[in-house]
């Protein structure tokens, strides 16, 4: 498992045409430097402190302006602006195509590369840096190398049109899922921003992925977090935390692993002795979090793969057929890895299951999470395979991190789950596809879920960093997972 | 018949054209079908098996053969031509042999004009029901009633015939015994005058009351060649075949609506229907239902070799594509028309689904003799997932689909698709690292189908092969160059 998180994607920035203006005055105001600083960590910080002291000043600047709409606009207009800027900064992925992923080190090399090429632009902003960190709003000089543009892009307006929802899944809909910056609340944390956005476009997919991505980006909220006056950290941060979680449901559902191990953090947080210095408690809790990912994901992940693959270090040879599916393809990834290691590789789609499976003698399945009653909870399909592996007589086992259990239970598919935007089953780069035209055409929905239940029956065997288990001890090993 | 407008390539169409100008030689014709087939320019079992029959048609109608059992025996090489051109296409075979069971019938139905002292009752050699054994009311013989004769099974008459079941199994001389028997009845008596033939009535030969229970088997299923050369009404016979196979053309063009026709009897309001793949049959089927009741179609979109049909089905057809059809399919209202909610899915969301859905409806490829099905890929593991959630699955396919053949080796059928629908040039590069597997077909074993759906009515599995054994004559049974399937 990789932990992409892409926390700071801030380094691609600099020629990303939207909004100059708005990307000039929040740079200034909050002092994140697109991408030119060569010291990120610095400016990293610049963030925090400013990030602090705005949280101040707004309200208070809120309460001066004595009109209510007036407040509420400003409000919004100030949280596009932080929204945008933070787009800047963060590095939308779909319009840098490639998903940057980046920890520290890789960070201010990333950074030190870009460097040169702009650094035309360093004067300029360092220049807004200052200005607007004490005034927020008046100053809006636009930036000299970059076409001024107005508002950008809002969003687009919503015709109205019939209910496309699949009335079995209606409960699951809800808000459709966040698009743009714009709306964030100013709290969100750059990084978290960013992450938002990567899971919700999918560059950050999959249960471990976007749950070492989320304690990363959390890391990097605690490091900014400063506790105001008059609070205690253990207290503040948490509600601190709270928005920055909303925001990223908004995006993009929470994954269970995201749901535990955000649960293990307020723990941590709110174990945190109110006596101890500010700074301490921060460097403890990001040392935790690192443990964390290091214990509950990486190492974990190392043990079931040795676990999983004694048998092939005796046995050399071996084949692996890779079922893919609509509309993710997150197979195809596999697939390529494993190819490019040289493994012998298969590759089909979910319609050629019945075939594939003649030749296959080990099922292997990723989980999303496992259930309390044993069910696997996995990316829709899954419970075909596992259905048509069990028919054959062909083994089916899990692998799985135990932050993957959960304490819930599910029978079927249809109370919990994920629906996802059902554009995303529209053809990549087919323009004259007649599904195209689908809002159009009245009664037709497409449904475009993300996860099946599959039922206990068909696994025979759960492979997590303990060791091997039936899925009916999923519910004990979970209790020993969240007691430990 | 097909509508002329815009179609280029080689097709059903533009071979419907060609086989009935008069300036294409019939050999040319031949050849030209059996390169199609072999292109898979003609493909589906639909069209193969309309293009097969206006084949045939033409073969016999150009024939100059004056000795019937000749005429046989070209249908039966030009036959197993086609089988061979496309040996996964059954449909191909099943119009041969049902186009040999015409010649064959209509051979006996003149022996029997001359011979009317040997079975006062039984004119057809197939096999009727038997509630009407004993009340055989002459019927006016239009063409319609004759493409009921060779279809003569209605539904609702099913319990009758399942105890008839046991009763004509006999009748029916195994596989091998036909040409055996030729020799030992030579002594069958020939039809010698054609003005005797003229002079049956008609309605009595194509009357659909006939009685399987009068028939002799050994006499009606054994002509010998020397009996058939003999026949002196040739010509006239050559007329009634050309009737025949015009009949089966039409059988073919009514199947989808008469299967329709049941709808309502299988859908039931409010509920939840599961398809796959694009059907022209189920579109059909459920927009018959559609006009009476409301129900929710989930529609699984059988990616990736029949989502961009799936997709123009539940969309609407906007241009001619569906090129191999000779019906208005191009004009087919969308069930989302109709009032219809379509929830379409991709095929993975199938079993998450499934605990929702009320029946399960599939168009065929092709039904087997053991009722086994070849269907669009993904077929199985849908009809399994419903199996395990006890949803009944129907299987709609005309009677045409309905193959004799055993399947003995049900890999043979399958067959794999383009493997860049399932990974495109633009992931090139790991294309040379990997092996893609696209089949296009699912083999779907009888247990997991709870109902047939044919033109004649509804069948449960067990019963399927009465049916076929009524559409094909044994003596043709081992048409096929059988080493395809063993």
């Amino acid at each position: 498992m990789m932990p992409p998180a892409n926390v700071e994607g801030g380094s691609l920035l600099p020629q990303d045409p939207d909004s100059p203006k708005d990307l000039l005055q929040n740079g200034a105001k909050e002092q994140v430097v697109p991408a030119p600083c060569d010291n990120t960590m610095a400016s990293e910080g610049n963030v925090k402190g400013t990030n602090g002291t705005q949280q101040k000043a707004k309200p208070a600047k809120g309460s001066n302006d004595g009109k209510l709409s007036g407040k509420e606009l400003k409000d919004k207009a100030k949280a596009e602006k932080a929204a945008r800027r933070a787009q800047q900064k963060g590095g939308q992925p779909g319009q840098q195509g490639q998903p940057v992923v980046d920890l520290g080190p890789e960070m201010q090399k990333h950074s030190d590369l870009k460097g040169p090429s702009v650094t035309g632009a360093t004067s300029a902003q360092k220049f807004q840096h200052k200005r607007t960190g004490s005034a927020s709003g008046g100053f809006q000089k636009p930036i000299p190398f970059r076409p001024a543009q107005a508002h950008a892009a809002p969003f687009p307006e919503e015709p109205k049109r019939e209910n496309k929802n699949v009335a079995l899944f209606d409960h699951l809909y809800g808000n459709p899922r966040r698009t743009t910056l714009a709306g964030a609340s100013k709290d969100v944390h750059p990084a978290v921003l960013a992450l938002g956005l990567q899971m919700r476009n999918y560059v950050i997919c999959g249960s471990s992925a976007r749950c070492v991505a989320t304690m990363l980006a959390f890391k990097r909220v605690i490091e900014a977090y400063v506790t105001p006056p008059q609070n205690s950290l253990p207290r503040h941060l948490t509600t601190h935390l709270s928005s920055q979680i909303e925001y990223l449901v908004s995006c993009r559902p929470l994954s269970i692993s995201m749901g535990n191990a955000i649960r293990w953090l307020k723990v941590k947080i709110s174990e945190v002795d109110v006596s101890t210095e500010e700074s301490a408690a921060k460097t403890d809790l990001c040392n935790a979090i690192d443990n964390f990912i290091t214990e509950k994901i990486t190492v974990a992940d190392q043990v079931i793969e040795k676990e999983g693959s004694i048998r092939y270090e005796m046995a050399t040879k071996f084949k692996v057929i890779v079922v893919d599916s609509r509309p993710l393809f997150e197979g195809k990834n596999l697939a390529r890895a494993l190819a490019d290691l040289g493994i012998e590789v298969q590759y089909s789609l979910t319609h050629g299951i019945s075939h594939v499976i003649k030749d296959a003698t080990k099922v292997f399945l990723g989980a999303h999470a496992m259930m309390s009653n044993g069910r696997l909870y996995s990316r829709v399909g899954t419970a075909l395979v596992a259905m048509t592996a069990r028919e054959a007589d062909v083994p089916v086992i899990v692998c799985c991190e135990s932050i993957k259990y959960t304490e819930r239970v599910a029978l079927d598919s249809f109370v919990h789950n994920e629906v996802a935007p059902p554009e995303e089953l529209l053809i990549q780069g087919e323009t004259s596809s007649p599904l195209l035209k689908w809002l159009d055409v009245p009664n037709l929905q497409l449904l475009n879920l993300m996860y099946d239940l599959t039922p206990a029956e068909y696994i025979t065997m759960v492979i997590d960093e303990s060791g091997y288990l039936p899925p009916s001890s999923v519910p004990f090993m979970q209790r020993l997972s969240v007691n430990s | 018949m097909p509508s002329p407008t815009g179609v280029l390539a080689p097709s059903l169409t533009t071979f419907t054209r060609s086989v009935r100008s008069k300036g294409v030689s019939v050999e040319s014709s031949i050849d030209n079908l059996v390169s199609l087939f072999k292109r898979r320019q003609i493909r589906d079992s639909r069209p193969c098996a309309v293009a097969t029959a206006q084949l045939l048609r033409r073969v016999v109608e150009t024939s100059k053969v004056t000795d019937i059992s000749k005429l046989i025996e070209r249908v039966r090489q030009i036959g197993q031509r086609l089988i061979s051109a496309q040996p996964r296409e059954l449909s191909i075979g099943n119009i041969v042999r049902r186009v040999l069971g015409v010649i064959r019938e209509e051979v006996e139905e003149d022996r029997e004009g001359e011979t009317s002292g040997y079975s006062d009752a039984g004119t057809d050699s197939r096999p009727q029901t038997p509630k009407e054994q004993d009340s055989r009311t002459p019927e006016p013989s239009t063409l319609s009633s004759r493409s009921l004769t060779t279809s003569p099974l209605r539904h609702g008459e099913m319990d009758s015939i399942l105890e008839e079941v046991g009763d004509e199994r006999p009748q029916r001389p195994p596989l091998l015994t036909s040409h055996t028997s030729y020799a030992v009845t030579n002594t069958a008596p020939t039809v010698t005058s054609m003005f005797s033939l003229l002079s049956y009535p008609r309605s009595n030969i194509h009357s659909p009351t006939a009685t399987p229970g009068s028939q002799s088997p050994s006499i009606h299923l054994s002509l010998s060649s020397q009996a058939l050369a003999n026949a002196g009404a040739v010509k006239d016979l050559k007329a009634e075949v050309v009737e025949g196979i015009h009949e089966i053309l039409e059988e073919l063009n009514q199947a989808d609506d008469q299967i329709a026709g049941y709808a309502l009897e299988h859908i039931h309001s409010n509920e939840v229907i599961l398809t796959h793949t694009s059907s022209l049959t189920v579109q059909k089927f459920l927009l018959k239902a559609a006009a009476k009741r409301k129900f929710t179609v989930v529609h699984a979109e059988a990616y990736p070799n029949h989502h961009e049909a799936t997709h123009a089905d539940v969309i609407g057809r906007t241009k001619s594509e569906s090129d191999d059809s000779l019906s208005s399919e191009v004009f087919q209202k969308t069930l989302t028309a109709a009032g219809i909610t379509v929830v379409l899915i991709p095929d993975s969301a199938v079993f998450a689904l499934m605990s929702r859905v009320n029946k399960v409806i599939l168009d065929t490829h092709v039904v087997l003799v053991n009722g086994d099905i070849v269907a669009a890929a993904g077929a199985k593991a849908l009809a399994k997932a419903a199996k395990l959630h006890s949803t009944p699955v129907v299987v709609l396919s005309g009677v045409y689909k309905l193959s004799p053949v055993y399947p003995f080796d049900p890999d043979a059928l399958m067959e794999d698709g383009d493997p860049s629908k399932v990974i495109t040039y633009e992931d090139g590069d790991f294309v040379d690292k990997i092996e893609i597997e696209n089949p296009l077909f699912d083999y779907v074993p009888v247990e997991l189908v709870s109902l047939y759906i044919t033109n004649l009515g509804g069948h449960a599995p067990s019963y399927l092969h009465c049916i076929i054994n009524d559409h094909y004559r044994a003596e043709d049974l081992d048409l096929d160059i059988s080493d395809v399937y063993q």
